[in-house]
């Protein structure tokens, strides 16, 4: 097992991996920039090294400083979080040639898998079941258009080297093809220093369900089931739970067989997610992989009550995954995760400075992961999750339940936070009843502009909750 | 913290303040001590451990007396206002070094005058070598770290007394 773990990550994600760390006897060093001096990531880390100046630029992405303090302080492995590095084919290289184990897959498997183009044609091959798109970057609007009308309208163009919503237009006739195509190029150049888009077939109303899975170095590959993220705001996530209401014991058991096989094909190795969208008949396609740990991996812990990043830290050591999860993996329960936010619960702007009050909820089946404190500040230079809330009950409606009496509890002063704004969607009716997709966001933000709105308005109150039966349906 | 040992640490801050003392450590199986007095020259202290251990004995057998000792009064440079001085703080992680290679001469020694650009030392960071420049120029006033010791972003390596 390793003696010194580096930590490549700040916030609620570096605090999460020194306590898995801590707890299994492991030494921590923890890295930061000059704006993270007062963190909680540093002050419960063993021993800490500042790399550079406020920008993640010139410091947590900055690989030869990240190498630096790792070689400096002599650790055995690097865990990078999720973000930042966490699926930077060439930091895992460079820790690599520097014989410091990199918590994740090999570079190559990231390299495969991360880059959605290539992930997609490794699924297709192994016949998981994939949305129509484009195989391979599609160069020119001319060949877009050709697509397009081959697959039909409407379509999605996404950058192939990111995510998060940059480099994303969806388009749904021909006519407006090849300006949301220059667009989207320019803006994934931007965003990601690459400008090559792909396409797919665009579905309006999906639910977003991803599976976890863990892999060992020995070919043995476990999925633990899904989670839903369907309460997304521009492609970033704000709630998620495990299980899905629309996944039944038979299909998580298929196609978590499917995932294995496939994955144990690839040669992966470590903690990962597979991320899929439900169509309106209930059909599921794959979208994306995440070679790396996520935010949310929370909710799968309560339900499976297994420790995933301890398990990515076993798995790096060269563990074997029966001995790492030695009983078959029981879904107990339902768990929802609501990501707390630093900005205005109605404006979105970004709310940062230091915290005057921080109570946090407490009592049976309520978890918050959280880096931030009283008199903490919240600087302006990084995301803004300073917190999750997850709430664990058994069945959903204890949960929810659960989750509105926490969040009533979790007293943030001195910031903006996006509590309110939870405690509005768990009031929220069509949410209480599971019937939501990814774009109930925006229907909830047009109900709460009109508070009057007729029942029948379109799209507004849909009929009951999918059946996951498998058939297709026109 | 048991009422001897409180007892024990207001004699020791008295007669660390009392002696110009800047900074003390101490560590015995049942007290682990560091105390650093705000503001403090940078004196090095010539204090003689025997006769601090014998005051301590002393204090610790409930001697409430400070026993008389002769300390080598600690030459407490005169003050210089921190405005003046520059710190060269290091750009890199590393490891620092303050000569070209083992056993050479140092970039620079204490007294040194050196021009804005001039190489200081070097910070080894991933098996390259990193030259360090100063950014004032000036007399090189102190050394604040040690060949290979492992430096972070932002730590102070020389002192620098700008023209």
């Amino acid at each position: 097992m390793f003696r010194k773990v580096l930590i490549a990550n700040r916030g609620e994600i570096a605090l999460r991996v020194i306590s898995a760390c801590r707890e299994m006897g492991i030494r921590t060093v923890a890295i930061y920039s000059e704006a993270d001096g007062h963190s909680l990531h540093v002050k419960f880390a063993d021993e800490a090294i500042c790399i550079g100046p406020p920008r993640s630029a010139d410091s947590y992405l900055n690989v030869p400083a990240v190498i630096s303090a790792a070689e400096i302080t002599d650790v055995d492995a690097i865990h990078p979080g999720y973000g930042l590095l966490s699926e930077n084919a060439n930091f895992a290289e460079v820790c690599r040639a520097s014989n410091i184990k990199f918590i994740g897959p090999p570079p190559e498997v990231t390299r495969l898998m991360g880059e959605k183009s290539t992930a997609r044609q490794t699924m297709k091959k192994a016949r998981v079941p994939i949305l129509p798109g484009s195989d391979g970057i599609i160069p020119s609007e001319a060949e877009a258009l050709d697509w397009a009308r081959n697959v039909g309208y409407p379509v999605i163009l996404k950058a192939a080297a990111g995510g998060g919503g940059r480099g994303m237009r969806i388009c749904r006739s021909p006519e407006e093809l090849p300006g949301l195509f220059q667009q989207a190029s320019s803006e994934a150049a931007g965003a990601f220093g690459n400008g090559d888009l792909y396409m797919e077939k665009f579905i309006e109303r999906p639910r977003h369900i991803e599976f976890q899975v863990l892999a060992d170095e020995h070919g043995d590959v476990l999925s633990l089931g899904e989670r839903e993220c369907s309460i997304q705001r521009r492609h970033q996530k704000l709630i998620e739970e495990a299980p899905s209401l629309m996944i039944t014991p038979k299909v998580r058991a298929e196609l978590g067989q499917t995932i294995q096989r496939c994955l144990r094909d690839v040669g992966y190795w470590g903690a990962g997610t597979i991320e899929f969208l439900m169509d309106e008949d209930g059909k599921i396609y794959f979208i994306e992989m995440n070679t790396r740990i996520q935010v949310e991996h929370c909710v799968t812990e309560m339900v499976t009550g297994i420790d995933l990043v301890k398990a990515q830290i076993r798995i790096a050591a060269g563990e074997r995954l029966s001995n790492i999860i030695n009983k078959p993996i029981v879904i107990n329960g339902h768990a929802i995760e609501c990501r707390i936010n630093a900005e205005h619960p109605e404006k979105f702007t970004p709310s940062a400075g230091k915290i005057t009050a921080f109570n946090l909820p407490g009592g049976n089946g309520v978890r918050v992961d959280t880096a931030q404190y009283a008199e903490g500040v919240v600087p302006p230079y990084y995301d803004s999750l300073i917190a999750k809330l997850i709430c664990h009950g058994a069945d959903r409606e204890e949960s929810m339940n659960r989750m509105q009496r926490a969040l009533s509890q979790f007293v943030v002063q001195g910031i903006h936070t996006s509590i309110p704004l939870h405690q509005r969607i768990f009031a929220d009716p069509e949410f209480r009843a599971g019937q939501f997709d990814t774009k109930f966001m925006e229907r909830f933000f047009e109900k709460q502009a009109k508070p009057t709105a007729p029942v029948t308005e379109e799209g507004h109150f849909s009929s009951d909750p999918i059946r996951a039966s498998g058939t297709a349906h026109g | 913290m048991e009422q001897n040992n409180l007892q024990e640490l207001r004699e020791l801050v008295e007669f660390l303040k009392s002696n110009g003392i800047a900074e003390f450590d101490m560590e015995r199986t049942d007290l682990k001590v560091r105390i650093k007095f705000a503001g403090a020259a940078t004196a090095a202290s010539s204090v003689d451990p025997a006769q601090l251990a014998a005051l301590l004995a002393a204090a610790s057998a409930g001697n409430q007396s400070v026993a008389p000792v002769t300390i080598p009064s600690t030459a407490s440079s005169p003050t210089v206002p921190e405005e003046t001085l520059h710190e060269v703080k290091s750009p890199i992680v590393g490891t620092f070094y303050e000569s070209p290679s083992p056993g050479a001469q140092p970039f620079v020694k204490i007294g040194d005058q050196v021009e804005v650009g001039q190489v200081l030392c070097i910070v080894e960071a991933m098996k390259l070598v990193n030259e360090i420049e100063s950014d004032v120029a000036g007399e090189v006033v102190k050394r604040i770290v040690t060949s290979g010791q492992p430096v972070e972003y932002g730590q102070p390596l020389f002192t620098i007394r700008p023209r």
